[in-house]
């Protein structure tokens, strides 16, 4: 019985081989993108999920109320830590953790490392596993070093790393550290990442020791796991007499400010954050929050593509249904039961779901390579192949195949015997679930397109909005020297000075945008100003930052060398001059913490030196050199950019010939901030052009369906007289009414999405008509195309021909 | 007795009213009967045949086949009645397409879950016996239609059915090969198959063993 099954429904599957092959491309495809995009999605949503103790380990923030609104702040003040274990109940577990990039140096050899620096109780919080060395607190000297296996080899070669000593650079002084451990390779789904990690002891002085006793200088994360039957809600409301002990002078300037209470009446509110949420985190509006959309979208545009490709499915074998209504009814009178009916067709269905799905797997290995590089990430099928995912995977698969495969072969083995003998079929019941589907696939389909028009503005409008600053023509590098920066700094512009295409070089203490170095700071300083609390920005630059990035001067003049006392002169934007809330800052005197005082020599307009999701807010400029310059920023002549780009990386390497010059213009440094961006506008635009593909298929099918159902009645309408545009427009006209339903439903349901989803942004396009218009009309040309292949050749068909077959 | 129709009616509802596609019928038929049904098109000929085939119902009457009171039974026990006793044959032959001579000729023994020694055995038989051997592997697409028609009824009669119910066998097929068929259908009622076919042609209908006359839903005469 089985093999006779089979036999038949691979010769009807051969039978039709247009339908069958247009069905497996289009499942393929569908699956294959699927798993690409649910591999990316769920390695994402799985970060930070492998340590042990997860559901207990947190992140300590602290919403502050200002007088502007609620204002989230991650960092702490160093004795916070130990301060919060001692004085509230809850706590199993603390560590403070800091990240820099230090120089490590063994044997002469340097090497920049991306390193962490944290209490010896980090080790006891999260799961990473120590592979030599001390497996229990490994950094609990002040002079140990941790290092993982990778950099350990990148150091030590094949020589064992274990009671080595190695030397860091840290604040101008080489410090000795010895190896105390190796620890394994850390997980691709890890957001706390490290090369190598050291007790926060070793960090320097003026970070560290100094700051022993003060509340007031933030400097760092802290992570605690919680005792067992603490739960959060209880912890943060039980922190209220901490936070006003240890930070009553906060509390009392944000009153005198006019800083409005929260609902519990705090000023102050201690909050714990999962683990497992850390890089969802964006700030929306200075408020901390949560943020899965993105992995959500994507997860959702797999399953709307497997929908579709599900619907072609379903549509076609229905369709495809009325001709095999004899061999139904055949078979019925031969005596085969509507299980046995069911059994034979689902059987066919699963044939081709599971050729589908093994060439789709095919397809994805085959694409997770580019697919990696595209979207930067390490997802992989590796990466999330955990029990619970496989399961639920096959549970799914299996669910798809069910509904899709089985729902045309539980209508077709329900139909009566002598109707399906006949080959007479109640067409319209039929027609209209056929029918809502297309309106469905079709939506989903404009949904999409309309959604990627809009990311594709939006990712442009960012991309050349006025910053506020030349970003094409100034290359930005970052100073990765161990010899003194100003040295550098004048050694560079001696050295440019001869290249006419150099026009200017400064240098400041952060990048703009994200460089190739992938770091990026901020310092940001409250103090008071005529008795209220103020807070900016602040950058430490050297001479012509303004001049070189072209950032315009409103009022006063800028760092001059002519005067000698412009190391206590500052710069301020606009948005500064509004939080002083000075009509003419010029002259006013900044009184900083340290009680120094500082001029405000002039007034430069509003750039853009954060991120694009954000405004701008208050900067101030400084030139005491209390920050190292670590990026040089050169302007140069807007021709030859590529031969002017090679000459400063030669005069780099003359430099600082064992560092890798890592310059890049500003345009790039700000694409690279708009990752996030990219990323999704390339997935749903991905999406949308396979959820259209897709739908033409199943158009392209059904319409060859209904042009071979109808084409007696073509030869009819013909042969009374019809022509063949009249024709083309009466079959064409059914499917056109589908894709208007479908552009109406569609519309709302996009034009409110994309809405929200710029919402995030502080900088956004206005939504209009035309875009949704533009998505619709993409559509319904599409559509119209795909129909048009068939039915104008039905149409210009010899009637003769077509009546002849009756 | 194989077979009894008592007082059976069959109407569909149009506009308002009935329009009777079987008025009244009464029949029996015994083991070894050659029946048949002639008529007008349009006189329920073959209405009438698949009511007796079970493939159809009807509104009022009686019908038993075997002594077994085939309007009360449910669809499972019917269908596995038919399965059992009865064989179809058609004008247009409702071959399977996907399948070959022989797998068509195998098929209803599938359903009836016959081993596979045996069904090489039964379907080895009938091609012998239907001098169709060299044709097992063709598909329907490629025989002439009294061949399909040949295999048709090779398939009807692998089940060992007591009864052949044939509507138009001929209907689509030239006058030598519809004689040839017909004579087939003489020798299988000698072996004791019962025949009841439904046919327009008095040529076909003579060689029944007698004939029912249908006009318009009712029987006229015998």
């Amino acid at each position: 019985m089985f093999r006779n099954y089979l036999k038949i429904a691979l010769r009807s599957l051969w039978k039709d081989r247009t339908f069958t092959a247009l069905n497996i491309i289009g499942l393929t495809a569908a699956f294959g993108v699927a798993f690409l995009l649910s591999m990316y999605a769920l390695f994402e949503l799985s970060y930070d999920r492998f340590h042990e103790k997860i559901g207990s380990i947190y992140e300590v923030y602290t919403n502050e109320q200002t007088s502007k609104g609620v204002e989230s702040s991650e960092s702490n003040p160093i004795p916070f830590a130990g301060a919060l274990k001692e004085e509230v109940p809850g706590v199993e577990k603390i560590t403070r953790y800091v990240t820099g990039a230090p120089l490590l140096t063994y044997n002469g050899k340097t090497f920049r490392v991306g390193s962490s620096w944290a209490d010896p109780a980090f080790f006891e919080i999260f799961s990473f596993p120590i592979a030599e060395g001390d497996a229990v607190n490994p950094i609990t000297d002040k002079n140990s070093i941790a290092l993982t296996s990778t950099i350990a080899t990148a150091i030590f070669g094949k020589e064992p790393a274990l009671g080595k000593s190695i030397t860091i650079q840290r604040g101008g002084e080489e410090v000795p550290v010895t190896v105390t451990a190796i620890v394994e390779k850390i997980p691709a789904a890890s957001s706390i990442n490290f090369g190598a990690i050291l007790n926060i002891k070793n960090l320097p002085n003026e970070f560290y020791k100094d700051n022993l006793d003060r509340w007031d200088s933030h400097n760092h994360t802290v992570f605690l796991k919680l005792a067992p039957g603490t739960s959060p809600a209880q912890f943060e409301k039980s922190t209220k007499e901490f936070s006003s002990l240890h930070f009553a002078d906060e509390i009392a300037s944000a009153k005198r400010d006019g800083a409005q209470p929260n609902a519990d009446g705090n000023y102050r509110q201690i909050k714990l954050l999962p683990i497992e949420d850390q890089s969802f985190i964006t700030i929306k509006n200075g408020l901390l929050t949560v943020s899965k959309t993105l992995q959500y979208i994507v997860l959702g545009i797999a399953f709307l593509i497997l929908f579709i490709a599900s619907v072609n499915f379903i549509n076609m074998s229905l369709a495809k249904s009325a001709q095999r209504l004899r061999e139904i009814g055949m078979r019925k009178t031969l005596g085969a039961g509507k299980l046995q009916l069911f059994f034979q067709f689902w059987g066919e269905s699963i044939l081709v779901f599971v050729s589908a799905l093994i060439l789709g797997v095919f397809l994805a290995f085959v694409l997770l390579k580019p697919f990696q590089a595209l979207f930067d990430t390490k997802a992989s099928f590796v990466a999330i192949s955990n029990p619970s995912i496989i399961i639920s995977a096959i549970l799914c698969i299996l669910l798809i195949t069910l509904t899709a495969g089985g729902y045309p072969a539980l209508i077709m083995s329900r139909l009566g015997t002598l109707q399906a003998l006949k080959g007479k079929l109640d067409v319209s019941r039929k027609n209209r679930l056929r029918n809502v589907l297309m309106v469905v696939q079709f939506s989903i389909a404009i949904i999409l397109i309309s959604g990627t028009l809009v990311l594709w503005q939006q990712l442009d409008f960012l991309r050349n909005k006025d910053l506020g600053f030349n970003k094409e023509q100034v290359i930005a590098f970052p100073l990765n020297t161990k010899q003194d920066h100003g040295k550098v700094i004048q050694l560079l512009r001696n050295e440019f000075s001869r290249n006419p295409d150099v026009l200017n070089v400064t240098a400041a203490d952060n990048i703009l945008g994200l460089g190739r170095d992938g770091s990026n700071m901020r310092s940001v300083l409250g103090f008071d100003y005529k008795d209220r609390e103020v807070s900016t920005n602040m950058l430490w630059v050297d001479f012509d930052y303004p001049e070189t990035l072209d950032i315009e001067l409103l009022k006063g003049r800028t760092f001059n060398r002519n005067y000698k006392a412009d190391s206590l002169s500052v710069l301020i934007n606009e948005a500064m001059a509004k939080e002083l809330g000075e009509e003419n800052p010029l002259g006013a005197r900044l009184l900083l913490a340290d009680s120094i005082q500082y001029n405000v020599i002039g007034v430069v307009k509003d750039f853009n030196f954060e991120e694009l999701n954000k405004g701008v807010e208050p900067i101030t400029l400084f030139m005491d050199g209390n920050s190292p310059m670590r990026y040089a920023y050169v302007k140069v002549a807007p021709k030859n950019l590529s031969k002017t780009y090679e000459a400063i990386k030669g005069v780099w390497n003359k430099i600082e010939p064992d560092t890798e010059f890592l310059g890049s213009f500003l345009d790039e440094n700000i694409d690279r901030t708009l990752m996030k961006e990219r990323t999704m506008t390339t997935m749903i635009s991905s999406g949308s052009i396979l959820a259209i593909i897709l739908s033409c298929i199943g158009l392209f099918a059904i319409s060859l369906l209904v042009v071979s159902q109808r084409q007696k009645e073509i030869g009819i309408r013909k042969v009374v007289g019809a022509n063949v545009s009249t024709i083309t427009v009466l079959l064409t006209k059914d499917f056109l009414k589908l894709v208007g339903i479908a552009f109406l439903i569609a519309t709302p349901i996009a034009w409110y999405a994309t809405s929200q989803w710029l919402q995030n942004y502080v900088y956004r396009i206005d939504l209009n008509v035309w875009i949704f218009l533009a998505a619709g009309t993409i559509a319904l040309i599409i559509a119209v195309f795909t129909i048009s292949f068939r039915t104008v050749q039905a149409a210009l068909k010899n009637p003769v021909d077509s009546l002849k077959t009756e | 007795m194989l077979l009894e129709l008592n007082n059976i009616f069959k109407w569909v509802s149009q506009g308002g009213s009935r329009v009777f596609l079987l008025k009244d019928i009464n029949l029996q038929a015994e083991e070894g009967e050659f029946i048949s049904i002639m008529g007008p098109s349009g006189s329920g000929k073959s209405t009438l045949l698949n009511v007796i085939g079970m493939l159809d119902g009807f509104q009022e009457g009686e019908y038993n086949f075997l002594n077994k009171s085939v309007h009360a039974m449910k669809e499972k026990n019917r269908s596995k009645l038919y399965k059992e006793y009865i064989g179809f044959v058609f004008q247009a032959y409702h071959l399977i397409d996907e399948l070959t001579v022989y797998e068509n000729i195998e098929t209803p023994l599938l359903y009836k879950n016959v081993k596979s020694a045996e069904r090489k055995a039964l379907v080895a038989d009938m091609l012998d016996r239907f001098n169709i051997v060299g044709k097992k592997d063709l598909f329907p697409s490629q025989l002439s239609g009294g061949q399909q028609q040949l295999v048709g009824i090779a398939r009807a009669l692998i089940a060992k059915p007591k009864l052949i119910l044939a509507d138009e066998p001929t209907g689509n097929l030239n006058s030598k090969q519809s004689e040839e068929i017909m004579q087939l259908f003489k020798e299988l009622n000698k072996e004791g198959v019962t025949i009841i076919q439904a046919t327009h042609s008095e040529a076909n209908a003579a060689y029944g063993t007698r004939t029912l006359h249908l006009l318009d839903g009712s029987r006229n005469h015998i």
